[in-house]
């Protein structure tokens, strides 16, 4: 399991990370800002055998690519289905997309190093597809014709040896795949079998472009990305990197998307102090992350510590012990015990939410990146 | 493929779906019959497994209407024991949780290995007990927690089942954190508090232009759409949140709708609570 | 004492304030209040009772603090009620079907362990009995060496002192790596206490490093635990 593998930090240097950590400001290791993601470098387009790829490579080394494959599959009709057929003749829905179905989009995440059916990747993996289901207009754009549909194939590889827990990598390379991913443009019309512009050029893309005609009403949603958010103390840290999650107190991965502010009612359009218009994100899903820091070895006070002539003696033993059960001790490292406080969640999911806040700065960073 | 066992066959059939005689064309939502902040009635029962160190069985009330099936576990807890010598020395127990669909326990029948989705309720559920047990009271030993569900959580009366596989998936997590802390308690391994597991719903009853309503321990098949839900995994003596999955689409700029459906999951989990702190007295009384 | 303390407790029921009471097993520390971790019945002891290596069901030992407040313990109903107290025999604990609960060797503890390998540096045993409790699962041991004896440590041979199929009293001194915990035997009542001979009868300690095979005559070196 990615996120629970081993952190080689003795008690002494966690108790030193998490103080530091929970400071006003935090203080990090890296010298980041608590919201700060790491730098990282992005292409897409790079596999050409594909409909859309992206490759990210972090700062420190961790690296993933991601290929986006589809293929015409030809829908399995309900029985129900075959009756609207039989009865009316006609469909009820003609409006150029019919429902979508799970599995039309199947995801896998491999991890150098991680068996193929370890359940962190098969946690990963249903986190990825998750945010990306959610949007119920994704899977309604794989519809060709009422029988037929696109299947798409989303294989995420992470090139590196997990360094950190990569979740957040992986989501915005799949990220900007998706961006880039173009389906053949369609040339048959109807229920027969589909046919395809063999034109590359005139493909569109699977998340339609809001350039020129920008005021359309086709809800221009984008991919969704997943935000790797930890808390220590009442601190919020964003992209936490492998020794900041062993001493989170709470870590939490949540997917949100933007849809285009004009696609909806413009109730409260805050507007921004930069030329970017208010993103209307949207809240898909939300995941507890189980912190690596249960895991980690505790400290030994040095009230109890025989080492430094306290307690010296055949009790010395039991004195630890009962001081493992004491209160804390500053400066003397303890896993943390128990689950997360309401507010501290609530503050989580809120400040990733926040109007203009770290979302909006990737999404950003995310359009900066030439889709060629 | 699992050559040990006996497979069904290599060819998918489709199976046998009834005409709905009640309700012939169009798909109506019987609707719920509960109050929206009423759960499920559930049985719950510890020391099931006489071999295991702990385990429990839990049950769910079938919805009101005959024919559609409650949830049914079974967990039982294996150790706290010795770790197999090839793994690294830890201060901590070890926790590893296994959930298990029956075969015949979704209308789509399972194979014996465990698919995607059962290893990510897995890694959910251990997600949920981590924070609820005091790991550093056994160390250097581990502890298997393994839950089958013997029947899943479907209505066999409406022949579609389209997208709520999802929301099934929900409803059977929290089934298994409370099952997982009863049986937990029952083998002995010490917990800072009884861990138990709550579903809400925010559901559109009506057409797609009526107002939402946040629903506890939601039946997929009760309502025309689920819009989204979440699963808590609470304790409530130290009111701690161990687990929080939620699923669905929701307007950020609504923190409120997240926070009250948040209020909801825990109080459909401190519903399951008082039945299993009720199941636990009992238990040693 | 108890009058405030419920005598039955489920994981996380609040107990008292630590104010009060010391933790002891099955009991947990939250924001100075003491809650149950365990399910079962709620014992409050004395704090007099000299902490010793009783029958342990946790980590937490009972610590004597200035205050000399009660320990307050839970224990699960079934080995509670089979036990008696901390002094049960094990025998109890197995009757009426009652399941006992799994407990760990500790350091400190007093285990009897039966050896299974020897090799020059140390010897290989399985711990049996910790405490008074049998233990259900199995767990391995070393006792190295230099942990046989307390003096003459440098002219300790393993080959010497132990054998394989001895049964051993030994005291856990650490929990030692992912296998095996280590064991010492570096005291006067620590040893081999029941050992065969190579004719496969049963031998009785002559002296502090010799058994005798009564049949036989023939004497063996073990390291031999002084009789109790």
């Amino acid at each position: 399991m990615s996120s629970t593998n081993h952190v080689l930090l003795s008690p002494a240097e966690l108790a030193y990370l998490h103080a530091s950590l929970s400071l006003t400001p935090p203080i990090r290791p890296d010298g980041r800002a608590p919201t700060q993601f790491r730098p990282l470098v992005a292409e897409t387009g790079i596999l050409p055998g594909t409909n859309g790829s992206a490759r990210i490579c972090f700062a420190d080394g961790t690296e993933a690519i991601v290929g986006v494959k589809a293929e015409v599959e030809r829908t399995v009709v309900g029985p129900e289905g075959e009756g609207v057929i039989v009865e009316g003749g006609e469909g009820e829905v003609e409006e150029g997309g019919g429902e979508g179905e799970a599995g039309w989009v199947e995801m896998t995440v491999e991890i150098p190093g991680v068996r193929d059916d370890d359940s962190g990747t098969a946690f990963l993996a249903a986190m990825l597809s998750e945010g990306l289901l959610a949007d119920e207009g994704f899977v309604r754009r794989l519809w060709i014709n009422r029988r037929f549909h696109w299947k798409l194939y989303l294989d995420i590889i992470l090139i590196s040896p997990p360094l950190s827990y990569p979740l957040p990598l992986l989501s915005l390379t799949t990220h900007l795949a998706l961006l880039s991913t173009r389906l053949p443009r369609l040339k048959s019309e109807g229920d027969e079998d589909p046919f395809f512009d063999d034109d590359w050029a005139a493909a569109p893309y699977l998340f339609p472009r809001p350039n020129g005609k920008s005021t359309t009403f086709v809800s221009q949603t984008r991919p969704p990305i997943t935000l790797l958010v930890m808390a220590v103390g009442n601190n919020i840290i964003f992209d936490p990197s492998k020794e900041e999650l062993a001493v989170a107190d709470v870590a939490l991965a949540v997917s949100v998307t933007a849809g285009s502010s004009s696609s909806q009612a413009p109730s409260k359009h805050v507007p921004m102090d930069t030329s970017t218009e208010g993103r209307n994100l949207r809240l898909l899903s939300i995941r507890t992350i189980d912190p690596p820091s249960r895991l980690t070895p505790p400290g030994v006070a040095n009230a109890a510590n025989s080492a430094y002539g306290a307690n010296a003696g055949q009790k010395t033993t039991h004195e630890a012990q009962a001081t493992a059960e004491g209160e804390a001790v500053e400066g003397v490292w303890r896993a943390p015990r128990g689950g997360a406080k309401r507010m501290v969640l609530g503050a989580l999911v809120q400040k990733v939410l926040e109007r203009g806040g770290v979302v909006d700065e990737v999404l950003d960073a995310l359009e900066g990146v030439d889709l060629g | 493929m699992d050559r040990r066992r006996i497979n069904g066959p290599a060819g998918a059939t489709q199976p046998p779906v009834f005409d709905d005689v009640v309700s012939q064309g169009a798909k109506t939502v019987s609707g719920r019959s509960r109050m929206p902040d009423a759960s499920r009635k559930m049985y719950l029962k510890t020391g099931v497994t006489p071999s295991a160190s702990g385990s429990a069985y839990l049950e769910m009330e079938t919805s009101a209407k005959p024919g559609a099936s409650g949830l049914k576990l079974s967990c039982s807890v294996h150790g706290p024991r010795a770790l197999p010598r090839s793994a690294p020395f830890s201060p901590h127990i070890v926790l590893s949780t296994h959930i298990k669909y029956a075969p015949f326990a979704t209308k789509q029948r399972r194979g014996y290995l465990r698919d995607p989705s059962e290893r990510d309720l897995g890694i959910h559920l251990e997600a949920a007990l981590r924070g609820a047990i005091i790991a550093d009271r056994w160390p250097k030993s581990g502890v298997d927690i393994i839950i089958s569900i013997v029947e899943g959580d479907q209505d066999r009366e409406t022949s579609k089942s389209q997208g709520e596989e999802a929301w099934d998936m929900m409803n059977a997590l929290a089934g298994c954190i409370t099952v997982a802390a009863a049986a937990l308690a029952d083998a002995g391994i010490d917990c800072v508090d009884t861990v138990a597991g709550g579903v809400a719903a925010l559901v559109q009853d009506g057409g797609a232009d009526s107002t939402p309503t946040i629903v506890v321990d939601p039946i997929p098949s009760d309502h025309a759409k689920i819009l989204a839900a979440c699963c808590i995994a609470y304790l409530p003596t130290r009111d701690e949140v161990t687990n929080l999955w939620f699923r669905g689409d929701l307007p950020a700029s609504d923190m409120d709708l997240y926070t009250h459906l948040v209020e909801k999951g825990i109080l459909a989990s401190r519903n399951a609570n008082c039945v299993l702190t009720n199941c636990l007295m009992e238990t040693i009384e | 004492m108890t009058t405030t303390a419920p005598t039955l407790a489920i994981p996380g029921q609040l107990l008292g304030p630590a104010t009060r009471y010391q933790p002891g097993p099955g009991t947990h520390l939250h924001e100075a209040q003491l809650y149950s971790s365990l399910l079962g019945q709620v014992h409050t002891t004395a704090a007099a009772r000299a902490p010793g290596p009783v029958k342990r069901l946790t980590k937490i030992t009972p610590a004597p603090v200035p205050a000399e407040l009660p320990t307050i313990s839970v224990m699960p109903s079934s080995s509670a009620m089979a036990s008696g107290g901390f002094q049960g025999d094990e025998g109890e604990g197995r009757s009426g079907g009652a399941k006992k609960r799994e407990v760990l060797p500790e350091v400190g503890n007093v285990v009897l362990a039966r050896v299974v390998r020897i090799t020059p540096r140390q010897a290989v045993v399985v711990i049996c009995v910790c405490g008074d409790t049998v233990l259900e699962a199995e767990w391995q041991g070393v006792i190295r060496v230099q942990d046989v004896r307390a003096t003459e440590k440098d002219r300790v041979k393993v080959y010497e002192s132990f054998r394989p199929g001895d049964i051993v009293r030994a005291e856990v001194i650490s929990l030692g790596d992912q296998a095996n915990y280590y064991l010492s035997t570096a005291r006067n009542e620590l040893g081999v206490v029941s050992a065969m001979s190579e004719a496969g009868n049963t031998m009785t300690p002559v002296s502090w490093k010799e058994f005798r095979d009564p049949e036989t005559g023939v004497t063996e070196l073990r390291k031999v635990a002084k009789p109790q």
